[in-house]
């Protein structure tokens, strides 16, 4: 055993050798974290820096922790939910020497501790995943928020919820909005999670995409991707939107749009996008349609109010794995993996291509961070050269070649007088 | 008695078929008519099908209307708790995931000593059988009706030597079959297979499709719709030229392999993808198969050309060629949504179980009147079925006003142009 495996909270570490298959196959389809973000951290900026990650502990994120211990960062890992992590990732984790603090499906009260045991490490860089960690340690180790030297943040949820901190006055230190890179939500947000959440609930259910009308709450560019991998497998798409710009958007993308208690009633499934809760509250469960197979897409398990539904449900019963049915008085509503991030909780995540940007965002920020000791408080976006040199790096790796403009094409751009 | 792995795992197999019963309009359709005018009471019938819960569905509603039904199933397509919960509903089920290639040989063997009036057939195997080594069986076997093309070319192959001795009803050529099953059922579940096994990308990569027949348009439709460019071999000018109207590129297996990120099999022929177009492939090629036989992509030989073989993922065996370049075979070969997936979706096997269901009927009540040979199914079920559907979706449809119907059946009037 380890002395990470010791210090570790896991589930089990005989199932190490597992999660190094699922790791190896990873970097293999990851050639922008192989190549880019390799050779930017071996500078020796990370030498001896104490990280914490935490992102879903699945094969992506355990190669970016492991990049980044190979660069000589001491790094600790943690889930950001506990339906998303995988005990045999965490096991080959720990026996290369990342400390990890997570445990698949445990409990409220368990997770907290796993949370606060990685804050105890006091990490001078974090990366984080909807603002949970940072969120704890200004919480509850305020004492610990003058070692943190800078934040990256994975998602859009994240990225608000740092924003109220700074409303707040209490973002005092630099933190990254990952999320907002190109690199990151362009990719990530849209083609990730579109694919990732149809395939998810087509698995989940068994049922057929074709022909069926799909519900989409939030059209941001997780709801652009669902309705556009949506309409892909030949289902129809209806945006529900509270913000008039996207509505508009979708609506000239060719896609219905309408209010929550039109669309409700004639959606064979509804998907939320919205980053926030209740997008599917107590008063919209009157409005599903008999059969409905609701999901969600979005960061928190809140999007679709589950209690709501229980204590409007006759009877609870588990239909299929990840599929609980809720009896209502109208008929059968079906909820996939209780409403946490179905292509997460209920599959493998996003695909690794798309995570071998998202991670190479990531790494580069916490090498950013690292290597600019002078950045100021507050949010930040990724330098935007970082930003080029990554989707660069992937169309290389792709081989797909770019032209340059032409001298007088540059200067025409460069003058304002013509 | 029932040949299965596990009698305690019934409870879990039953949920499946009553999550699948729900989603299966046509078929609650379907069943309360044959209850009601039990055209299959007292019936014998063999079934050879994949055995998931939509199989397992159908079995029971003919078991529901009276008939004796026994099945079986070869081990890599058995779901165990799903032949569980069967035997338990009545079903004579012949079917376990542990069973050698001898023992399902003679879970076959054992449907056909059932005596069966009718048979639910996949890939023609007991017609086959019925038909050189238990010839006994032909005494009481009074039709079939057949799951797949790769079935029907062998029953019309049959009927070309003469040797087809009942009538079959063509089921995959009924059009509540093929152009929603072939189409949509296989498109949908062998590209979500592929996502799922590999968790890959399918966005801005390359899919080869290796013939453009239902299947092939299918699964080039889906993974279009997931983002990838498609290049489409064909054999078939005909279906090629459909293709390049369709907006994909058409290309020699061997060149389309050697721009495709993933290579995906859909001809129903064997060796369809033969080593020297895998040799063509790109490292770290996906190829999986959508068809029927399992030896569409030549397996045997791509295993004797590889210079190692390792399993690197549930489903997935990367096989090492001679210049360090690999490729991945998803599923070993075999139709790669029901040896990596759980099959079509549920909407879908309920409208091709209606057409195995009332072909199964129309045999049990007309074989008799029926010559030796490949028969289609009567359209007039065909309709019954795409009608049961919409009506279950709530979609009206029109009729043509007796007026319009008389103008279609004028031949002596020429229509104005």
């Amino acid at each position: 055993m380890t002395d990470a495996t010791e210090r570790s909270h896991i589930a089990d570490p005989s199932l190490a050798d597992r999660g190094d298959e699922r790791i190896a196959w990873v970097a293999r389809h990851s050639p922008v974290l192989n190549r880019l973000a390799r050779q930017r951290l071996s500078d020796g900026a990370l030498d001896g820096t104490r990280v914490a990650v935490v992102v879903h502990l699945e094969a992506k994120t355990a190669y970016l922790a492991l990049l980044l211990a190979e660069a000589g960062a001491r790094v600790v890992a943690a889930g950001s939910n506990p339906g998303s992590t995988q005990d045999a990732v965490c096991a080959a984790l720990a026996r290369r020497g990342v400390e990890v603090h997570a445990r698949h499906g445990s409990p409220p009260d368990e997770f907290e501790s796993d949370l606060l045991a990685v804050a105890d490490t006091a990490p001078e860089l974090v990366v984080d995943d909807g603002a949970e960690l940072t969120a704890r340690i200004v919480d509850h180790r305020p004492e610990l928020v003058g070692s943190l030297r800078g934040v990256t943040e994975e998602t859009t949820t994240g990225i608000a919820r740092l924003r109220a901190l700074e409303r707040a006055g209490r973002l005092s230190f630099p933190a990254i909005a990952a999320n907002d890179a190109w690199c990151k939500h362009l990719f990530d947000n849209r083609f990730g999670t579109g694919q990732s959440v149809l395939a998810a609930v087509l698995r989940l259910t068994n049922t057929s995409a074709a022909g069926k009308r799909v519900c989409v709450i939030g059209y941001g560019w997780v709801g652009r991707g669902l309705a556009q991998y949506a309409t892909g497998l030949g289902a129809q798409a209806v945006v529900v939107e509270v913000d008039p710009v996207p509505a508009l958007e979708a609506a000239m993308e060719g896609h219905r749009v309408a209010r929550l208690r039109d669309a409700l009633p004639e959606a064979d499934m509804v998907l939320t996008a919205t980053g926030g809760i209740e997008a599917i509250g107590s008063e919209a469960i009157e409005w599903l349609r008999p059969g409905a197979i609701l999901a969600n897409a979005g960061h928190h398990d809140r999007e679709i109010d589950v209690a709501a539904l229980e204590a409007a449900a006759s009877d609870v019963v588990t239909a299929r794995d990840g599929v609980t049915t809720y009896r209502l008085d109208g008929g059968d509503v079906h909820v996939l993996s209780e409403g946490r991030l179905v292509n997460i909780a209920g599959a493998d995540g996003h695909p690794v291509e798309i995570m071998d940007l998202s991670f190479a965002v990531q790494a580069l920020a916490v090498h950013h961070l690292a290597s600019t000791p002078d950045l100021a408080p507050g949010l930040h976006r990724l330098p935007v050269e970082l930003d080029r040199a990554i989707a660069a790096t992937k169309l290389a790796t792709l081989g797909i070649e770019l032209d340059d403009l032409t001298g007088s094409q540059r200067a025409f751009f460069d003058r304002w007088d013509q | 008695m029932s040949e299965i792995l596990d009698p305690t795992l019934a409870a879990a197999g039953a949920a499946k078929i009553d999550w699948a019963a729900a989603h299966a309009p046509v078929m609650a359709h379907m069943r309360d008519r044959m209850v009601a005018d039990r055209s299959l009471q007292g019936r014998r019938i063999g079934v050879v099908l994949a055995l998931e819960p939509k199989t397992a569905l159908l079995a029971q509603i003919l078991t529901d209307a009276g008939a004796e039904v026994a099945l079986a199933c070869p081990a890599a397509l058995v779901t165990d708790d799903v032949a569980a919960a069967l035997a338990a509903r009545g079903v004579e089920v012949f079917a376990r995931s542990d069973a050698t290639p001898a023992q399902d040989e003679g879970f076959l063997a054992a449907v056909l000593d059932h005596r069966p009036e009718v048979v639910i057939d996949d890939m023609a195997e007991l017609i086959r059988m019925a038909h050189t080594t238990h010839t006994g069986a032909l005494v009481h076997l009074q039709g079939a009706t057949e799951e797949t093309t790769s079935g029907i070319n062998t029953l019309r192959a049959m009927a070309a030597d003469e040797a087809l001795r009942i009538p079959c009803i063509a089921a995959n050529d009924a059009r509540c079959k093929h152009l929603f099953d072939n189409r949509y059922g296989s498109g949908q579940s062998v590209v979500m297979a592929l996502l799922d096994t590999t968790n890959l990308m399918m966005g801005g990569t390359t899919v080869a499709v290796v013939g453009y027949g239902w299947v092939g348009k299918g699964v080039a439709r889906v993974a279009r719709g997931m983002g990838a460019r498609i290049v489409v071999s064909e054999v078939d000018p005909v279906a090629a030229l459909e293709a390049h109207h369709d907006g994909f590129d058409v290309a020699p297996v061997t060149d389309a392999c050697a721009t495709a990120d993933w290579v995906i099999t859909a001809t129903a022929c064997p060796g369809a993808l033969p080593v020297s177009a895998v040799e063509r492939c790109r490292d770290g090629a996906i190829l999986a198969n959508a068809g029927g036989p399992a030896d569409e992509i030549d397996v045997t030989g791509l295993a004797e050309r590889a210079r190692e073989i390792r399993a690197v993922r549930d489903h997935v065996v990367e096989h090492v060629l001679d210049d360090d370049r690999s490729v991945f075979l998803v599923g070993d070969g075999r139709c790669v949504n029901l040896s990596a997936g759980e099959g079509h979706p549920i909407e879908i096997m309920d409208l091709t179980f209606a057409v195995q269901g009332l072909a199964t009927r129309h045999l049990a009540l007309h074989a008799h009147e029926m010559a030796p040979g490949v028969h289609p199914l009567p359209a007039e079920i065909d309709a019954e079925i795409a009608r049961a559907k919409l009506a279950a979706l709530g979609v009206g449809i029109d009729d043509l006003t007796p007026e319009q119907a008389a103008a279609l059946a004028d031949w002596r009037h020429a229509p104005s142009v």
